[in-house]
């Protein structure tokens, strides 16, 4: 192993990186946008719909209280709903997923409960719902709530059984902070794996090797320049979707020593990966046809997106056969739930793994004209 | 064919050498010797073991039987030392594509680890204009003249160029050549292979020929073409009809060439001169004639008759 030829090699594949614009593109824009898209999607939708049009059909002062309390801490904004119109064709026609009509007889009602303490009055508050809308559950738990809360007051007297919340997370967690560890867990992949896969097709296709054959690299020089290059890669992707993390969406993430520990063995596995899978992608093109063939079922199935426990069981159990699940699994015990012990049991199966995949795309690769 | 004694005046020593690929002996016990400070050019037929040969040699490939010896050290036992002290073109030279002419240049030079003279090897190879201009930008003719500024880094004593002008156009090609002629001037050994006739007779000191993984002769171009080239070529022209049917009842076999000319294969001047005689007894039309000795060309193609596709190809299907 010479550092001089290390050297060389890693000015080399940076300075064609670096002037290969769509390497560029997918190395750090891509996964930034992948963060910056599903992040604006899945972050927000929790401040952005909380309207709540009401049909006030008793128009007295019991059903003004009642809108007063929905609205209390802004947890509704009201809007007011035509009386002669029907509730459900409204709700339709104006795309709202939740509609609450008071009846007309709310205030005599309240009146027989409240005035003339007859226990056996209730009177039902229709809502009109679409369930499909995603965030539709939310809104209704919220109203149930303020209803309950409002029946318990009408009793007089303070409940007897509050529910007091602790959260297994240091920090509040949002889906946010699950999805930038799947990003930089995916960008790493990519980018290794593709990386490892092309670089080794232009080697033998284009016949670059036959000629560094002829000079003093040594096939070792070429394997630790091709791991500082794509760690390189790595470290600086991986800081570009942590700076646009905190600087759009505030993240709250652990960074601390376990992350470039697992980037280095998230590295050298997919670079192994990337050796093994080399005979069967001989051409540029069949390069990425396999890379793909890869990549996609890992990105989807090993919890980049959403978390594995959402899929069927049987897929469960083929997620835990992929690499980058446990590489997941230790980035999220990491950077969220800063758990240790998780972290050490899925950080060393992950580099178990790289290092069995390593070793044998090491024998594999030939460092020589006869492949 | 001149089996060389391993020592100091010769940069090359081959001896035994076979390679088999499978079922396929590709190089087939091979023995010779290449004279340090000489041009020596590697001819034959595409799939004759000429690359294969090369690129044992030049440490690429290893020999699945033989010996081969480059500046006195064993190829494939010190290959690490080999390969400070040659220079290579490959067959089909390539490099990084987003990398330019002057970067590619100082990276060998760096792998080397030898502070070589980049403007003076792009001064060499007439790459001066080009300096910044990046591979993937640069025509076959360019490239390979990088190839060969590259395979010079290191200050080589032996060069090896592995048909460096193939697929080149006319110019680019006598551009390869100028420089070629720059590395014999300045006593580098060179071993060259191709499958352009005119190039070895330009170039080498030195020709051999290998044909279905055999040597089939070696020695000076003019030597080699006196040696198997015992035959002139009489080209007539004329108009006349008559004229092959005469020199055919003469006991020749004339053919019938483009236009108005007759080739005939004669042994000397003197069936020249007879043929001639009858012509001009006979009162025949003759416009112009042309005797020529045979060229490197003739003597290849008589050499690797059997390699020939018509022919090969039966055997191997």
């Amino acid at each position: 192993m010479t550092p001089r030829i290390i050297a060389a090699n890693l000015v080399v594949r940076l300075r064609s990186f670096y002037r290969e614009r769509s390497a560029m593109f997918f190395t750090f824009a891509f996964p930034v946008i992948l963060v910056l898209v599903f992040g604006t999607i899945f972050t927000t939708p929790e401040h952005l719909d909380f309207n709540l049009p009401v049909q006030d059909l008793s128009r007295s002062a019991a059903s003004a209280r009642l809108i007063d309390a929905l609205s209390t801490d802004q947890t509704f904004r009201i809007t007011p709903v035509p009386d002669g119109v029907d509730a459900a064709q409204y709700a339709r026609q104006h795309k709202h997923n939740l509609v609450l009509v008071i009846p007309e007889d709310f205030a005599a009602m309240e009146a027989r409960r409240l005035g003339a303490r007859d226990a056996s009055v209730s009177v039902p508050l229709r809502y009109i719902h679409d369930p499909s809308s995603t965030s539709v559950n939310a809104k209704i738990q919220a109203l149930e709530t303020i209803v309950a809360a409002m029946n318990q007051k009408m009793t007089g007297t303070p409940p007897f059984i509050t529910l007091v919340a602790t959260s297994i997370l240091s920090e509040q967690y949002r889906f946010i902070e699950f999805f930038v560890p799947g990003i930089i867990a995916m960008a790493i992949m990519t980018s290794s794996l593709g990386n490892a896969l092309n670089m080794n097709a232009e080697l033998r296709q284009k016949g670059i090797l036959r000629k560094l054959a002829t000079t003093p690299i040594t096939r070792t020089d070429w394997l630790v320049s091709s791991i500082l290059y794509q760690l390189i890669l790595s470290v600086a992707s991986t800081v570009a979707i942590l700076l646009v993390s905190y600087a759009v969406f505030d993240v709250r993430l652990h960074i601390g020593a376990w992350l470039p520990l697992i980037v280095v063995i998230e590295v050298i596995a997919f670079v192994g990966i990337g050796m093994l899978l080399t005979p069967f992608a001989k051409e540029a093109e069949s390069a990425s046809a396999v890379g793909n063939a890869f990549l996609f079922p890992m990105m989807f199935l090993s919890g980049t997106f959403f978390p594995v426990e959402m899929m069927p069981a049987f897929l469960q159990s083929f997620a835990r056969l992929l690499p980058l699940y446990y590489v997941n699994e230790a980035l999220r015990a990491a950077m969220i739930f800063a758990d240790d012990p998780a972290t050490l049991r899925m950080a060393g199966i992950a580099a178990g793994f790289a290092a069995i995949v390593f070793v044998a795309g090491t024998f594999k690769t030939r460092w020589d004209g006869e492949a | 064919m001149h089996h060389g004694m391993p020592n100091s005046s010769h940069a090359i020593v081959v001896e035994h050498l076979s390679k088999r690929y499978g079922t396929l002996l590709a190089v087939d016990d091979v023995s010779f010797s290449v004279a340090t400070g000489e041009v020596f050019a590697f001819l034959g037929p595409n799939g004759a073991g000429k690359s294969t040969t090369a690129e044992i040699i030049e440490t690429i490939r290893t020999p699945t039987a033989g010996h081969v010896t480059v500046l006195g050290m064993d190829v494939t036992k010190s290959k690490a030392k080999v390969v400070r002290r040659i220079g290579v073109l490959p067959q089909g030279f390539s490099s990084f594509d987003r990398i330019t002419v002057r970067e590619s240049l100082s990276y060998y030079a760096q792998v080397f680890g030898c502070k070589a003279d980049v403007d003076a090897l792009m001064d060499l190879t007439h790459l001066r204009d080009k300096a910044d201009a990046r591979f993937n930008t640069l025509s076959g003719g360019l490239k390979q003249r990088l190839g060969i500024a590259a395979a010079l880094v290191n200050d080589p004593e032996v060069v090896f160029l592995d048909e460096p002008t193939t697929g080149l156009d006319p110019h680019a090609r006598h551009a390869v050549w100028d420089v070629l002629k720059g590395l014999k001037d300045r006593g580098k050994t060179v071993f060259l292979t191709t499958h352009y006739m005119e190039e070895a007779e330009l170039l080498a000191d030195t020709v051999a020929i290998i044909s279905k993984g055999r040597i089939v002769a070696a020695d000076s171009p003019a030597r080699l073409t006196e040696k198997h080239g015992d035959h002139l070529r009489l080209t007539l022209e004329s108009s006349d009809a008559a004229a092959p049917a005469l020199i055919r009842k003469m006991g020749f076999e004339p053919t019938q060439m483009s236009g108005a000319s007759i080739c005939v294969q004669v042994k000397d001047a003197d069936d020249v001169r007879a043929i001639l005689g009858e012509i001009e007894r006979a009162g025949l039309s003759l416009r112009g004639i042309d005797v020529r000795k045979p060229n490197l060309e003739e003597v290849f193609l008589k050499l690797t008759e059997e390699h020939r596709p018509d022919t090969a190809g039966r055997g191997s299907r």
